[in-house]
């Protein structure tokens, strides 16, 4: 099941202005999607295990490719979820 | 009557252009090397149009609406958004509209119900093959998306049948043109996932030898059974698998296969053999 507030989010941040907007003011873009107290509070401590239940991975990796997390500390974070999702 | 002059397949990894700096000289050139006999081969079969099956990542289409085959029939696709991609020499890429709709109609009178796009843009997986390549002069592409990102996926045995189907549309297509099919994708990999990084050679050199035999049951029945255990991204084996029918099952040959780390892709080559 994925979120779709989450995932549009993710998908719209592949525009480069937004990706920039959203660098430069996280909750200035943040308020402009419903998301559930619960999905921005996950989005907020960039919580990549928590956001994996919610969004394809190929976003998901986008997602915080776009928003500076290190590679190795990508991997780390995604590889300590332990169990493969659809 | 249009000619099948070639079948290809080709991996799309992006970070065989955005990682290139980080990568081995050795790994960057096996890659080139990889590439340009690919590209010699498509170059050598002298086609005016290259129907070219991959996913969209996300640039065409979202989960508000996500079709599982989705057919280009527009006179001209835009180039790759992604900012890594620049440097790719085409902003727009000519398309094949009259070749193009006369797939999907053949695709109806086949039971298949694909979607039809006038507009798409094409991103790294069709762009990486085309550019690292060196196709020249590049011909009218055809661009087929099969949803392999975002389940349900289509099943193997659907895409045999599409590609099966799509020899045909070409072989009945009234025109003198010279068609190639280029799949794009995998072998194995995972992105986002827990197993990110995880190459599964053994899936991927046993799934070769089943393209290279030929025996198509053989090939759907192994991909049945192995291909949810081999990552994510070797879903894209199903693009393959569409080539594999487009040949009739005939075989490939390898040009290359080698798994790569840095770029978190089992890396592979091939061509059909049209007999």
């Amino acid at each position: 099941m994925r979120d779709y507030w989450l995932s549009k989010l993710f998908f719209d941040l592949q525009t480069p202005a937004i990706a920039e907007e959203y660098r430069a003011d996280r909750g200035k873009v943040l308020a402009r999607y419903p998301l559930k107290p619960e999905v921005r509070a996950a989005v907020e401590a960039d919580d990549v295990a928590g956001l994996s239940k919610l969004a394809n991975p190929y976003l998901l990796r986008f997602y915080f490719l776009m928003a500076g997390m290190p590679e190795d500390d990508f991997l780390r974070r995604i590889r300590s979820t332990g169990t493969s999702r659809g | 009557m249009a000619e099948l002059a070639g079948v290809y397949a080709a991996s799309h990894g992006p970070m065989i252009v955005r990682n290139r700096d980080k990568l081995t000289t050795a790994e960057n050139e096996t890659l080139d090397s990889a590439f340009i006999e690919l590209g010699r081969r498509i170059t050598a079969a002298r086609l005016n149009a290259l129907v070219v099956i991959s996913p969209d990542h996300w640039v065409n289409f979202f989960i508000d609406n996500l079709p599982s085959i989705c057919v280009g029939v527009g006179e001209v696709h835009d180039g790759p958004p992604e900012p890594w991609l620049k440097a790719f020499p085409h902003r727009k890429l000519a398309g094949h509209p009259a070749l193009a709709e006369h797939i999907v109609r053949t695709a109806v009178g086949h039971d298949f119900e694909p979607s039809v796009s006038y507009k798409l843009t094409l991103d790294h997986g069709f762009c990486i093959p085309l550019w690292k390549s060196g196709i020249a002069p590049l011909p009218a592409i055809v661009p087929v998306t099969f949803n392999v990102i975002e389940p349900p996926y289509p099943t193997v045995k659907r895409c045999y049948a599409w590609g099966t189907m799509l020899a045909e549309a070409i072989a009945s297509y009234p025109g003198k043109l010279r068609v190639g099919v280029l799949a794009t994708g995998g072998l194995s990999h995972s992105i986002g996932e827990p197993d990110m990084g995880r190459i599964d050679e053994a899936f991927d050199r046993d799934c070769i030898r089943r393209f290279e035999d030929g025996d198509a049951p053989a090939l759907l029945d192994f991909l049945n059974a192995r291909l949810p255990a081999a990552g994510n991204g070797a879903s894209e084996v199903r693009n393959w698998v569409a080539a594999h029918g487009a040949a009739r099952g005939r075989g490939f040959e390898l040009i290359h296969y080698e798994p790569i780390p840095n770029v978190y892709v089992g890396c592979g080559f091939a061509s059909w053999k049209l007999g």
